[in-house]
């Protein structure tokens, strides 16, 4: 990419990953952010690869009407951890406390967070849950489905309570790493950095701490609620003794309905970074991409009551959390319109990162616009616990979150190692996680509209071609996100050296070497120009001049 | 440096070195004269909703001394009351909506021997307000245990 | 001039690698404590709710159940809160002009009120373990129908959260209060004394909701 790069800085020699020292203990009692975001994103990409086998076994299972390769009970188990897994270990913690952590300081020109300590102890509250949540599994699991919905979860005999208390410390994490952001985001900027020349990604990352701040408690005292229900039977869900269940839903999703934003909004964070950088051109409408994520993250709050419309939740009341819900296409029309506006005329590099965001752009819209449709209460109350349902959700958080993730571990590859990826493998693996996800849910959109229950073991026989054809695409998935494991591995080792800006991207992150020196800036930066400044010239050449060319 | 040096500065002058006794003896003597007259106001037995809304005026009158002065938010730069603002908005719509569900339900749908419920003997099947379910109240219904 | 200098020392010593200046990091930690507070209402907030609710669909009982408690144990317990509340206030005043002696006994006195608001929860619920009036499937008293039990769970949900929040609390100002009895804090520099009283500000501050909501129905 960058032919003309001085050799002594394709590759930074002082940066984080050797300095200042190297070893297991200096990585476990590390302040450094990047190297506690990289730890995050080795946690979640271990958790995101055992809730894929989870998922698989689900696709196996479901491959023929009857018992295919496991019992009923089994089957439960494995769908209630493959959402637990994928949610709270992967979806929440990957962008936001992955990259986030790696890129917010140095996009802020910040030395670090502003409680570094907090951050470390984030990570350790993060494996902790995840400890706890898998002592529950290994003790035979739980067969609520992630929502834990009362009464069931307050009378089942699996092991519901330490998975609970698993999910309630991850909720600590997530948080306090919200904090963090929040914090860093006011305080730590560097000289110049005003709002207005955030960069997107920021704002978006900013947005969901304010969620992950004010919903998380929350589901973290319901969670506690329904334990001590199960464990001594002095909960307030119970309606054997006057409880109302329907009040315990309104609690979870008051916290997981936004949770869906905080999935979805560092997606979007890290796409905004990407199409600007693959198409070489400012962003259309910075302003209102910016506060649309704001926009997202107060909205997010308002629709909840969509999950309840046949649970016996007040007509009224349901009518206008549909009406409410329906705010957030807005939003989200307002990003896509304008992510698409900025091709426009941009020049595009087809590089894998942009496949994955053209991938996103799909199923963004396809799910976004299929959520617009369940939030009509009558329509809902058809698909409602369908695979249309399944369907939908996973298009929005496999077919967005996970095609983001993808995009930035591409993207941010040689900021974060200082290596590339091989092209050409990214590319085949993208199109056959595209095309294979495609495969996996569209025809659960069908199954669903055509009335296929979701969390059920056996299906009728009508249901069984295109039962197939989904456990089929999710094996292409499968196999794609396999190369995509393997070639990322060999890339940190072997992978070619990428140079300090492959993209020739504009982005602040892109102004320290790669990979970034442990205190990120030498001298701390001072902002002169917006983000994403793709309109004045282009200094070429950027690696034989000073490194931080925009540095005091 | 320059802007935001100075909200960090211009907080640091407001919160730092004043002295607030005099204030801090007046909040306090108040929030004792509340504390009283709200647990006397409840010996009265004001009739209807009065009685919960005027001791929740008085605990926010209360909160918000305490809140403004004792916690300084009266002080404090945006950034910090923004932050208090808001979470107290997210409990005041966690709270009301979830109330307006259970007081306009189908009645069948709130938990049997609640006031919000049918009544013993199921007459009248409308949605709406369940506000005066008629006599029967948590006594009368069928109960567990 | 050379209180100043001193405040200098001060300054470079308590300063953060990470932080540009002293006040840009007490500027974060300030917003850290009331981020983190916000985090604490929205906690509570879950419970208030469920409060709410229960106590419009089981009016009479709620009623019922309140008046079985023990105002004044309340009342009294709101008095000793809101005076503990006004012991740290003046605490961090001392801690401004730079007396930390002051600061630790205006803290130990604080600390001595949280311990007799846990004494008298202690009465409370050691009479509550008496009478029966327990949560869910463990309420024995008098009153009928499935009322009490939701609002007994309730009571010791919000109590007992409470009073943790009181216990963890008083250990924060007895810490800090030693520290700054030990010349740790200067007065250009005492923000750990100010988030020790603004989170024990907020533990007052939910008393506050819960003495009516829970006592004066």
């Amino acid at each position: 990419m960058n032919p003309s790069s001085a050799s002594d800085l394709l590759y930074n020699p002082r940066n984080y990953l050797n300095s200042p020292e190297t070893g297991l203990r200096s990585w476990l009692l590390t302040l450094d952010h990047k190297r506690i975001g990289v730890m995050f994103l080795v946690g979640t990409t271990i958790s995101f690869f055992i809730g894929g086998v989870f998922a698989l076994l689900i696709r196996i299972e479901l491959l023929t009407p009857g018992p295919t390769i496991m019992s009923a009970m089994t089957y439960n188990r494995m769908f209630t951890l493959h959402g637990i897994v994928m949610i709270f270990l992967f979806m929440i913690p990957a962008i936001p406390s992955g990259f986030g952590n790696f890129l917010l300081p140095i996009m802020l020109g910040a030395k670090d967070v502003a409680f570094p300590r907090l951050n470390l102890l984030s990570f350790y509250l993060y494996l902790t849950g995840a400890a706890v949540a898998l002592y529950g599994m290994i003790q035979g699991g739980t067969d609520t489905g992630w929502t834990f919905y009362t009464p069931y979860s307050t009378t089942t005999v699996t092991k519901v309570v330490p998975v609970l208390l698993g999910a309630f410390i991850l909720g600590f994490s997530s948080i306090l790493t919200g904090l963090n952001f929040i914090v860093t985001t006011h305080t730590m900027r560097a000289p110049g950095m005003t709002w207005s020349r955030l960069p997107l990604f920021v704002w978006s990352i900013y947005a969901t701490s304010i969620i992950q701040i004010l919903a998380t408690p929350v589901l973290g005292m319901t969670l506690l609620l329904v334990a001590f229900e199960h464990a001594f039977g002095w909960g307030v869900f119970d309606p054997a003794r006057g409880g109302d269940p329907v009040l315990f839903q309104h609690f979870f999703w008051f916290y997981s309905h936004p949770a869906v934003y905080i999935m979805v909004l560092p997606a979007m964070a890290v796409i905004s970074e990407v199409v600007c950088a693959m198409a070489h051109k400012n962003m259309f409408g910075y302003k209102a991409v910016a506060y649309s994520s704001l926009g997202i993250a107060f909205v997010g709050f308002f629709t909840w009551g969509h999950h309840l419309f046949t649970s016996g939740q007040s007509a009224m009341t349901g009518g206008i959390f549909g009406v409410l819900s329906m705010l957030v296409g807005i939003f989200t029309a307002i990003k896509v319109f304008n992510w698409t506006a900025t091709l426009y005329k941009g020049s595009i590099a087809f590089k894998t990162p942009f496949a994955y965001f053209i991938g996103f752009l799909f199923f963004l819209v396809f799910g976004g616009m299929t959520g617009i449709a369940l939030a009509t209460v009558s329509l809902d109350i058809h698909w409602q616990d369908t695979y249309f349902v399944v369907a939908h959700f996973h298009f929005i958080m496999v077919g967005a979150t996970v095609m983001a993730f993808l995009a930035a571990l591409h993207y941010w590859l040689p900021k974060i190692t200082g290596r590339m990826y091989p092209e050409g493998w990214g590319l085949v693996a993208a199109v056959m996680i595209v095309l294979g996800f495609n495969f996996t849910f569209i025809p659960q959109f069908l199954l669903g509209n055509s009335g296929m229950p979701r969390r059920y073991y056996q299906y009728a026989e009508r249901f069984w071609p295109l039962n197939v054809a989904s456990t089929a695409g999710a094996s292409v998935l499968a196999i794609g996100l396999l190369i995509v494991l393997v070639y990322t591995l060999l890339a940190l080792k072997w992978g070619p050296l990428a140079g300090p800006n492959p993209w020739r991207s504009r982005g602040f992150e892109w102004d320290t070497p790669s990979p970034p020196p442990p205190e990120n800036f030498e001298v701390t930066p001072v902002i002169t120009h917006g983000p994403h400044e793709y309109e004045e010239p282009y200094p070429d050449l950027p690696a034989t001049a000073a490194p931080e060319p925009k540095h005091v | 440096m320059a802007e935001r040096g100075s909200v960090a500065m211009e907080e640091h002058e407001r919160v730092g070195h004043h002295s607030h006794v005099g204030r801090y003896v007046v909040v306090w003597a108040a929030l004792l004269v509340l504390t009283l007259a709200t647990w006397a106001l409840s010996r009265l037995h004001l009739p209807g909703g009065w009685a919960i809304f005027v001791a929740l005026l008085i605990a926010s009158s209360k909160g918000a001394l305490v809140a403004l002065f004792f916690m300084h938010l009266w002080d404090q730069t945006g950034a910090n009351r923004l932050v208090f603002m808001t979470s107290l908005v997210f409990v005041a719509l966690l709270i009301l909506i979830v109330l307006s569900d259970n007081s306009t339900r189908f009645r069948l749908a709130n938990p049997p021997g609640s006031e919000g419920a049918l009544p013993f003997a199921p007459t009248d099947y409308s949605m709406g307000a369940a506000k005066e379910p008629g006599p029967s109240t948590g006594q009368g219904a069928p109960l567990p245990r | 001039m050379s209180s100043a200098s001193a405040g200098e020392v001060a300054a470079t010593s308590y300063l953060a690698h990470h932080f540009e200046s002293l006040e840009k990091q007490q500027h974060a930690a300030r917003l850290g404590m009331w981020v983190f507070l916000a985090t604490e209402v929205l906690l509570f907030a879950a419970l208030f709710a469920g409060y709410s609710v229960y106590r419009y669909l089981f009016h009479e009982a709620f009623v019922e159940s309140s008046r079985g408690l023990q105002t004044w144990i309340g009342l009294v317990n709101t008095i000793v809160l809101v005076t503990s509340s006004f012991t740290v206030a003046m605490g961090l005043d001392r801690a401004g002009r730079g007396d930390g002696k002051g600061t630790r006994a205006l803290f130990f006195v604080s600390v001595l009120l949280a311990l007799l608001f846990l004494f008298f929860k202690y009465i409370e619920y050691s009479h509550h373990f008496e009478t029966g009036e327990l949560p869910g499937r463990f309420y024995r008293g008098e009153i009928a129908g499935s009322g009490p039990r939701l609002f007994f769970t309730l009571y010791f949900m919000i109590t007992g959260l409470h009073g943790i929040h009181v216990i963890v609390g008083a250990t924060i100002l007895v810490v800090i209060g030693v520290r700054a009895g030990a010349g740790a804090y200067t007065p250009e520099y005492h923000v750990p004394v100010e988030l020790a009283g603004l989170y024990w500000h907020l533990v007052d501050l939910i008393w506050i909701f819960v003495f009516p909501l829970i006592y004066l129905i």
